[in-house]
């Protein structure tokens, strides 16, 4: 028996990254105070270097790899998306060239820049901070903080139906492609391949959630008595307070020195 | 002393014309181990769902009778502190697991986090549930990722953890293989010599015969017999209609339809064994 993990959990589960272990909720100060920066700078400069700057951070944490994985495509993605809506629809004083009913001007071209930029620096900070934060420990600093067990449940829970759904639909595209459908190809070919397989993936996740349900009342889910935890966080250092401190008041110099 | 009381209980599932249970009237003791068996569909997890107060408390439809859980009306008891009092360990194990846990360790430990047991206790209880299952490699795995069999034996963790006065435990072997049957029923049995109430659906009759004290068949949403083991195993049409008994009873009813029976109906294999070995010592002359 690995007794040394069992034991692990009489005393917070730290990584040695500094970063890693702060309390989740000083991360999430973090990237929200990085989104808001993003969001009043109005300058598509400034979130691009955010956009780096969370690249540095993930290093920081050692989760470089994992979150360029979800970031990069994702980003793209939104990113490319806005970028070609803005583009093509604001209108302006400066075109640049017509083509077939659009006619793209300067001024689409510079808010599409923006926006996009603005929005997936955006996105980054909640890339960032699923990566670096474990939903559970999130969880367990909001019932910290009074909120209810019941709906760090739900939404722990609905994290994993999600995944569950995909691995579910994954298994029966398997199967449907072992009976010879054609579920690759272009997306409206795999489209068309989906849409049969919707309507068992919904009913199964109903008749599941129905006995999940079940399941978590045998856990004593709705018990009376107060519930303890098994894992804890660290009670939060001097010096992050310090820190958190620090963010915030840059911040807030930040906004002063913006519009005043 | 009476745990839990059926009078003249009928169940019908919401939207379903066929009762899944009919007239049921059957008291099960404290302290006792209870061998529920019978053929699919014949109600016995419907019978769980119903001794556990799921329903009504979670599945609606039509209830009469009366169910009382140590004297008191289902309907008045406190859903929530019902699970306090009786653990139930499901049929599926595939839908056992709360998905909010990503190791097997902490998994088992949710029942104890929600009863709010401190967290010395909780991992003092969590080590030993392991130990008794055997499960030492699984607890820093994901629970998401187990098989079926892994699945039920975390599930069947998990329950005991939580030290519950009766327990109900709906077909816990169904994934698992003959060693670990064998594991799990000592396990059982352990339990009830702990005092505890212990209701087990299960297929496996030569083990029921072993180690139950009353045996209960079902049939269409009825209790066909009742009784200790000896007195329903040795019930000649239990054969005729069809329900699995243990191989001993099989084989003495056989000797018995050729005129050469046993002293007594075996039941249990020991039982069998020492009744041909005392046959054979006879044949032989010798011992
Ligand atoms: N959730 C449900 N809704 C409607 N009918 C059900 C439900 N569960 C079981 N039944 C029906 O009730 C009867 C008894 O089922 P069940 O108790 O599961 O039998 P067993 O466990 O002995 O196989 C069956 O006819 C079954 O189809
Ligand atoms: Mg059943």
């Amino acid at each position: 028996m690995d007794y040394e993990f069992i034991y692990s959990f009489k005393k917070p589960q730290l990584t040695g990254n500094w970063f890693l272990d702060l309390n989740p909720l000083t991360k999430l100060n973090i990237v929200i105070v990085i989104a808001i920066i993003s969001i009043l700078s109005l300058s598509w400069q400034v979130s691009a270097s955010i956009i780096a700057f969370y690249f540095l951070l993930a290093a920081l944490a050692g989760c470089l790899k994992r979150f360029s994985k979800m970031y990069i495509k994702l980003g793209l993605l939104i990113g490319s998306l806005l970028f070609i809506m803005r583009a093509m629809f604001i209108p302006g004083d400066h075109p640049l060239f017509t083509f077939w009913l659009f006619t793209i001007t300067q001024e689409g071209i510079d808010k599409g820049i923006w926006f996009s930029t603005l929005v997936v620096s955006i996105c980054g900070a909640i890339v960032l901070f699923s990566t670096i934060t474990r939903a559970k420990d999130f969880m367990y600093a909001l019932e910290n903080l009074g909120a209810p067990h019941s709906t760090s449940y739900i939404i722990l829970a609905s994290f994993q139906s999600i995944i569950d759904l995909g691995d579910r639909a994954k298994l029966i595209m398997d199967s449907q492609k072992a009976r010879g459908i054609e579920t690759e190809g272009n997306l409206l070919q795999r489209i068309k391949a989906f849409i049969p397989v919707m309507g068992p993936l919904v009913l199964g996740a109903i008749t599941s959630t129905e006995e999940k349900a079940i399941a978590m009342e045998a856990r004593a889910f709705s018990a009376p008595e107060k519930n303890t935890h098994l894992s804890e966080l660290r009670k939060v250092p001097l010096w992050e307070k310090l820190f958190v401190l620090l963010v915030n008041i840059s911040l807030i110099l930040f906004i002063i020195w913006r519009f005043i | 002393m009476k745990g839990i009381e059926l009078k003249n209980v009928s169940y019908q599932y919401p939207l379903s014309e066929a009762f899944a249970l009919k007239n049921i009237h059957y008291t099960f003791e404290k302290g006792k181990f209870y061998g529920i068996i019978g053929p699919n569909s014949a109600g016995k997890t419907t019978l769980c769902n119903l001794v556990r107060g799921l329903i009504p408390h979670f599945y609606e439809g039509e209830l009469s009778g009366d169910v009382l859980i140590e004297g008191k009306d289902v309907r008045e008891w406190d859903g929530s502190l019902l699970s306090t009092k009786i653990g139930y360990i499901f049929q599926n194990p595939f839908t056992q697991i709360s998905g909010v846990k990503d190791t097997v360790l902490e998994e088992i430990a949710l029942g104890l986090e929600n009863l709010g047991i401190d967290k010395e206790e909780m991992i003092e209880r969590v080590i030993n549930v392991v130990k008794l299952l055997k499960i030492e490699d699984l607890i820093k795995k994901n629970p998401n990722n187990l098989s079926g069999g892994q699945r039920q034996r975390v599930a069947f963790a998990s329950i005991i953890a939580m030290d519950n006065d009766i327990l109900v435990i709906d077909e816990p072997t169904s994934q698992l293989d003959p060693e670990s049957t064998a594991d799990i029923f000592e396990i059982i049995n352990m339990l009830k010599s702990q005092g505890k109430t212990i209701l087990l659906v299960e297929h496996k009759v030569d083990l029921i015969a072993e180690y139950s004290d009353e045996v209960l068949v079902m049939e269409n949403g009825h209790i066909a017999y009742s009784g200790t083991p000896s007195d329903v195993f040795s019930n000649i049409e239990l054969i005729d209609r069809g329900v699995a008994i243990p191989q001993a009873a099989l084989l003495s009813h056989d000797l018995q339809r050729q005129n050469k029976p046993f002293d007594f109906i075996t039941i249990t294999n020991e039982q069998a064994k020492q009744q041909i070995m005392k046959r054979m010592s006879c044949v032989n002359g010798s011992y």
